[in-house]
Parts: structure tokens; sequence; C-alpha cells
């Protein structure tokens, strides 16, 4: 079993003994990519986790916005009796083609009964306030992402689940958009998970870093930064802690 | 830049807001190709009569004077009416059985697999069968018409549904799903965007189906509309009545797919249109 918080600590996500267990085309039995697994996020932390292609990365992030079910275990979101309000940010945008930047982040609003004006106001809070009416496939493909991050952060959310973010996006725009996460992570302050495969990006986003290795899935190595954010990309302690995580990744590759 | 030249821009100018100012060239460009085409079969058509002189190529005098005569006299309004007024119907029942066919296909593997053969079945059956069929079981009534159009266009209807359904991104459900989007939000902003076009071209399809079907079965078994005229006009030998018959719901035709099915074709695509500018 893996465990990274002590049990009595309240925690926002919190992950059970968690097991998920998939069926690949051309096995006979169902593998499971994560077994007795458990991972906790403390509130307002963001934890990254990293590790190989198909390690189950992307299952613990689905596992945690309710896209997919534990086979046994559990997976428990927010503190208190409330429904845990979810903002999510996908490698891909998507956004609604047929409805306006404005109206795509004002839909997601409504359903967690936030004020519709927050559609405007997260679309200047991104820099995108004069796209309001747009259409997303007007967009660039960075505006479409800060558009997402605006739906993401304006339903208020308790916690903010990422899934490779910026992978898609050049690595100019990538950095801008690491910067406004930043930024609205410091002014909302939800919880998270970061699902990434760009250590540096692990090292400047996140509050720890969870190394994932093994099937199923184990948590190999632990990386708790106690720098207060922002932070920037030239720092050197942000390098360092890139470095030693590549220097894991490594050994485990070997 | 000398006066003349100045001149001439200005004439140039002048000239073109001349025309634009009645057409747009946008509405021009959309019109005129079609208008050029009815004009050369209408030349066309004329030529071959003139040169024929037989009475079964009547002229486009001809032809104008039946077609002014059952418009003068109410009849084709009538009738057109009776026939539009059953195909709507018609319609409704394919429009109410398709959405539950289609529905339980997208949604449920067995069910597609149990629809299949009647779907494959209803495509491929001419809608000669129904109308025959319909006018045999039902006899002399309203009946007759929208059962036959029902069963000659359900199927493409539920077929159009069903892709439209299945072509809905199921990264966008996932998306739905995080953000607990409610039913009707579901619904209003995921499902029927996605399935609208679908549907559109659908009902276009089984709107041109439709017809072919009620006139089939006013021509065999009915006393009003629009086939039923046009069987009469059969047995005097009137090609210039069929002629006028076949243009004026021709006209009725145009309106509608003008008047309706493009302008919320339009409506729809507007998203897509934007975007390119």
């Amino acid at each position: 079993m893996n465990t990274s918080m002590n049990k009595g600590m309240s925690a926002a996500i919190r992950f059970r003994h968690v097991t998920r267990r998939f069926r690949r085309s051309g096995e006979s039995a169902p593998r499971a990519v994560l077994e007795n697994f458990s991972l906790a996020v403390a509130p307002g932390e963001l934890v990254a986790l990293v590790g190989a292609s198909g390690i189950g990365k992307t299952t613990l992030l689905h596992l945690a916005a309710g896209l997919e079910r534990a086979d046994s275990g559990r997976v428990e979101l927010g503190e208190g009796k409330r429904a845990a309000r979810l903002g999510m940010v996908f490698q891909q945008p998507r956004l609604f083609e047929w409805l306006s930047a404005a109206r795509n982040i004002e839909i997601a609003a409504e359903a967690a009964q936030v004020d519709r004006d927050i559609g405007r106001r997260m679309l200047a809070e991104v820099g995108l306030a004069d796209y309001a009416d747009a259409y997303p496939s007007s967009l660039s493909g960075g505006q479409r992402q800060r558009v997402a991050l605006a739906r993401a952060f304006a339903v208020d959310p308790d916690i903010v689940l990422l899934d490779e973010p910026f992978s898609a996006l050049d690595e100019l725009t990538a950095r801008k958009l690491r910067l406004l996460l930043q930024r609205l992570w410091r002014l909302h302050r939800p919880s998270g998970l970061l699902v990434t495969h760009n250590t540096l990006e692990a090292s400047l986003l996140a509050d720890r870093i969870v190394v994932l290795a093994g099937q199923p899935a184990r948590i190999e190595a632990l990386v708790e930064i106690e720098q207060p954010r922002p932070q920037s990309a030239e720092d050197p302690a942000v390098f360092q802690r890139h470095r030693a995580i590549i220097e894991v990744l490594e050994k485990l590759a070997a | 830049m000398t006066a003349t030249d100045v001149s001439a821009q200005q004439v140039t100018q002048d000239r073109r807001s001349g025309w634009q100012r009645f057409l747009p060239a946008d509405l021009a460009i959309r019109i005129l190709p079609g208008l050029l085409f009815c004009v050369l079969l209408a030349g066309g058509w004329e030529v071959m009569a003139q040169v024929q002189q037989s009475p079964l190529i009547p002229d486009l005098a001809g032809i104008w004077a039946e077609l002014k005569s059952i418009l003068v006299s109410g009849e084709a309004a009538a009738d057109i009416g009776t026939t539009l007024g059953r195909i709507a119907l018609g319609f409704l029942l394919a429009f109410a059985t398709a959405i539950g066919v289609g529905l339980a296909s997208a949604r449920n593997r067995i069910a597609r697999y149990f629809f299949e053969p009647a779907l494959l079945l209803g495509l491929t059956v001419p809608g000669l069968v129904w109308a025959l069929l319909c006018v045999i079981w039902f006899g002399l009534s309203l009946k007759t018409s929208v059962v036959a159009i029902a069963l000659g266009i359900a199927p493409a209807l539920a077929v159009s549904l069903s892709h439209g359904l299945n072509a809905v991104d199921a990264q966008l459900i996932e998306v739905a799903h995080v953000y607990r989007l409610s039913r009707w939000a579901r619904l209003r902003y995921l499902w029927l965007p996605a399935i609208l076009p679908f549907l559109t071209s659908g009902a276009r399809l089984a709107f041109s189906l439709a017809w072919k079907v009620v006139v089939l079965v006013e021509v065999f078994g009915l006393s009003t509309g629009v086939g039923y005229r046009l069987n009469s006009a059969f047995i005097s030998q009137n090609v210039a009545a069929v002629l006028a018959w076949t243009v004026a719901f021709a006209v009725v035709v145009a309106v509608i797919e003008f008047g309706f099915f493009q302008v919320i074709e339009t409506r729809l695509n507007r998203w897509k249109r934007e975007a390119q500018v």
C-alpha cells in the first residue's frame, strides 16, 4: 500500500485502497493498473503525477473526476458534506464549438450555481476580454486553452484536475499559460491533481510531485516542494528538482 | 492619378453600386446560376416544342395557360394544400416512430441489431409498394396516405437520428459529466446541436421521399391532391396540365427548401461561418 499523508489529516482528494483493472484486447484476464493504491491531496495543494505512459496517471485523474469507477476502494472528494465542485482542464480544450467562449464558461457556471456574469469576468481574467462572443474555432490553440482554464476556475472549484493541459501547445504559449495557471491558483486556492510528462512543468507548478512506477502503479518517489508560489522557471531550485525527478525516471527506465 | 482616371473609377463604382443596390453580389452568386439553368431548360423546351409541333410536347404558352387556370380557379391552392397536409401528418407519425427507433438504436446494441433488418427493409422497399399496400389495407381514407408516408420515410429519419446521436463527441460528454450539467443543459447544449444537422438532412431527404409516396397514393386511391390531379390530366392526355401541376408543386417545394430547410441549416452552421471570418 502506498500512502503519502497521515490517515487523520484532512484531505481534499483521497484515494483509499483503490484497485482498477482493465482488460486489454488479446488478454484473457484483466490487468490491474492500480491495486490497493492510496494517496491524499491536502486542501490547497497541487500534486503532480509523473511517470511513464500507461502507468495509471490519467486513470487516477478519471477516478477523481468520476469518469471511471474503481473496482474496489474509495475515492473521496472534498472535506464537508457538500459535493466538491470540480474544474477540469484536458489536453485538448474540449469546448462546445457551437457556443461562444463566454457561453462555454457560463453553462458550467450555471450548473455550479455560480453567477452567470462570471463568464465574461473569467475571460477578462485570462486575457480574453475581447473574445467573449467569439466561437472557439476562431481562436488560436492557446486562446482556446485559456477559455478551458477560465471554465475550470469559473465554477468556484474546490478541486481542479489538470490532464496534461499544456502538452498540445508550443513552448512559448505553454510558458504563458503556466504563469496564468499559477496566478489563478493563487487567486482561487483550490486543491488539485496535475498529470504531466513534463517534469520541469511539475517542478514549477506543483506543491508535491508523485513519481509513479510499476504495474500495478506504486509511488516510487515523492518530492515535496517548500517554496511558495509563484515560482519562476528560471529559478535554479526548480531546475534542480526537475533534474532529480529525471534521475529517478532514468533509474526506473534502466 | 489624372482627372480621367478619377472619373473612370467613379463610373465603375457608380455602375457597381447601381446593380448591387438591387442585387448584392453574394445574393447574385447564390441566385443567378440556378436561374440561368431554369431559363435554359425553359428555352430548350420551347425550341423542342416548336420543332416537334406535337400535343405531347406543349409549348410554354400552353403550359402557362394551364398553370394560370389552376391558380386562378383555386384548384392549385386546394389540392397542393391537401397534399402538403397529408405529408405533414405522415411526417409527424414518421418522426415519432423514428425518435423511438433512432434513440433505442443509438443507445443499445441489442436494439440496434433488432431494428437493423426493419431499417434495411424500410430503406430498400420502394414507395410504390407502401402506396399500393396502404390503398389495399385502408381504402380511400386519410389514413392511407399518412401511413404510407410514415412507412416510406421513417427509416431514413431513424437512420439520420441514430447517426447524429452516435456522432456526439464522447469527450464533450465527459465535459458535461465533470461540470455536472443538468439533463436539460445536456440536451440543449450538447445533444441537440450535435444531432440537428443530421436531422435536417434526414428531414430533407424524407420530405422528397414523402412527396413521391403521397403522389402515388393519390394516383391510386384518392380523389383529391396533386397526385389525383396528375392522374386526371394523364387520363385525358393533357400533357400541359401534367406539367402545370408539376411546376406548381415544384415551386412550393422550392419555397419549403429555401424558406425552411436552408434557413434552419444557415442558423445551425452560423458558428462555422463566423469562425471562418
